[in-house]
C-alpha cells in the first residue's frame, strides 16, 4: 500500500497534528479529523461508485472507529498507513455485509492516492447518529451529551451529575464504542 | 448528523489517547485464562508431587509455556494494531518453539535407542494435547473477547495468535498437574495442544473478530 509519496502533502501535514492530538490537543485533533474525513471521502467515493449513498455513512463510521481505536496507533508508523488500513478494513466489511465480494478487485489500488481523480463533496449521511445516540443506555448517553456535545469539562460534568470523573470517562468511552458497533449494524 | 458535527463531538473533551490499549486488554484476559486453567488443572488432576519442583523438567515447562505466552501475547498485540509490523513478534514465537524443539530433539538423541519411543510418548501422550486444549478454552474465550475490543485487520491470523496465547497459557496451567518429565514429550505434545488451540482460534477469528 503506497500511502507516502513525495507529491502527497497528506502525511507530512497530518502527522504533527495527529501527534499533538494524541497528546490531548483538541484543536489539533479536530483539524486532523477534518483532513482525514476529506481523504476518506475521496477513498470511499472512488471505491463505492456503485453505492454513492453509502460513502458519507462509511466516512462517519470510520471516524468513530478511528476515535475509539486511536490508542492502537503506533507513533513509529505513518498516520496515513494506520488510517487507510482501518479504512480498507471497513470497506471490506461493508462489501461483505452487502455480499459483494467481487467489487474488491479494484484497479485504483495500484495508483498512488494523489493521482486519483478529485473526490466529490460531502453528500448527506442517511444514518442519523443523533437518533442512534438516543438508543444508548442512559448513563452513557448523558455522559456523552454533557462532555462531548455540551462541551462541559469532566470536572463540571461530574459536579452536575454526581458521577465520579473516572466513571464519566469510562461511560463516554463505552458509549462511543457502543455507538460505533450500532452504526455498523444499522443500514 | 453532518460529518463536521460528528468531528466536533469526537474532538470535544477527547483528552489524550489511551495508552497501550492492546496490553491493557490482552494482559488481564491472559491472566484470567491462566488462573482458570491452573485452577481446573489442580482441581481435576491435582498438583504434581512436590519433589518435581526440585528438578529441571518442570521449570523447563514453565519456561517454555511462559516465554511462548509472552511472545504470542506480543504478536497478538501487534496484530491488534492496524498497519503495525508483526515480523519481530512472529520471529520471537518461532524462536521459542524452535528452542523447545531443539531441547526435545537433543534429549531424545541422548536417550538409548530402545527407550526412545517410551521417552517421546510418556504415559499420557494422547491425553496431554486434549488436556492442554480443554484448559486453554476459557483463555481463548477471554483473549478473543479482549481482541474484539481492539482493531485486528487480519482476523484469521489474529485469531491464530489469540489461540497461540491461549494455548500457551493453558499449557502453563496444565504443567502444574502433569507428571511427565521428558523434554521430548513437552516439545511434541504440549506444542500439539497449543497448535490445536491456535487452529481453533484461526477458525473462530473471521467470525468473532468483526468490527
Amino acid at each position: 500500500m503506497t500511502v507516502d509519496t513525495p507529491h502527497d502533502e497528506f502525511e507530512p501535514t497530518l502527522k504533527p497534528l495527529w501527534l499533538r492530538a494524541q497528546a490531548g490537543d483538541e484543536a489539533a485533533y479536530r483539524e486532523a479529523l477534518r483532513r482525514i474525513a476529506t481523504r476518506l471521502r475521496g477513498y470511499y467515493g472512488r471505491r463505492l461508485s456503485s453505492l454513492p449513498d453509502d460513502v458519507e455513512d462509511l466516512v462517519q463510521e470510520t471516524l468513530l472507529v478511528l476515535h475509539v481505536q486511536r490508542g492502537t496507533y503506533d507513533p513509529a508508523l505513518p498516520v496515513s498507513a494506520w488510517v487507510l488500513s482501518i479504512a480498507r478494513h471497513k470497506l471490506v466489511d461493508l462489501w461483505r455485509r452487502r455480499g459483494r465480494r467481487e467489487a474488491l478487485h479494484d484497479s485504483l489500488d495500484d495508483l498512488a492516492e494523489w493521482r486519483h481523480p478529485v473526490a466529490a463533496d460531502e453528500q448527506p449521511a442517511r444514518r442519523d447518529l443523533g437518533a442512534l445516540l438516543q438508543t444508548l443506555p442512559a448513563a452513557q448517553r448523558s455522559a456523552i451529551t454533557m462532555i462531548k456535545i455540551e462541551g462541559l469539562s469532566v470536572a463540571e460534568a461530574s459536579q452536575r451529575s454526581g458521577v465520579s470523573e473516572s466513571a464519566l470517562k469510562v461511560q463516554v468511552h463505552r458509549g462511543l464504542k457502543r455507538l460505533s458497533a450500532l452504526v455498523r449494524g444499522s443500514p | 448528523m453532518k460529518t463536521d458535527s460528528l468531528i466536533n463531538v469526537l474532538a470535544t473533551g477527547a483528552g489524550p489517547a489511551p495508552r497501550a490499549p492492546a496490553a491493557r486488554r490482552l494482559l488481564p484476559a491472559a491472566l484470567a485464562g491462566l488462573a482458570l486453567a491452573t485452577l481446573v488443572a489442580v482441581v481435576l488432576v491435582g498438583l504434581v508431587p512436590t519433589a518435581m519442583f526440585g528438578r529441571a523438567p518442570l521449570w523447563i515447562k514453565f519456561g517454555y509455556t511462559g516465554l511462548l505466552a509472552v511472545a504470542a501475547g506480543w504478536w497478538a498485540a501487534r496484530l491488534s494494531r492496524p498497519a503495525a509490523p508483526t515480523g519481530p513478534a512472529w520471529h520471537a514465537v518461532c524462536a521459542v518453539v524452535g528452542g523447545m524443539a531443539l531441547l526435545g530433539a537433543l534429549a531424545l538423541l541422548n536417550t538409548p535407542d530402545n527407550s526412545r519411543m517410551a521417552y517421546l510418548l510418556g504415559k499420557s501422550w494422547l491425553f496431554c494435547p486434549c488436556g492442554v486444549f480443554v484448559l486453554s478454552a476459557p483463555a481463548l474465550a477471554c483473549v478473543l473477547w479482549a481482541m474484539r475490543g481492539l482493531a485486528p485487520t487480519r482476523p484469521r491470523l489474529a485469531g491464530f495468535a489469540a489461540g497461540l496465547l491461549a494455548g500457551a497459557v493453558g499449557a502453563l496451567g496444565y504443567s502444574v498437574a502433569c507428571t511427565e518429565e521428558s523434554l521430548a514429550f513437552v516439545a511434541a505434545w504440549y506444542s500439539l495442544g497449543i497448535l490445536i488451540t491456535s487452529l481453533v482460534g484461526a477458525a473462530l477469528g473471521p467470525r468473532v473478530l468483526r468490527w
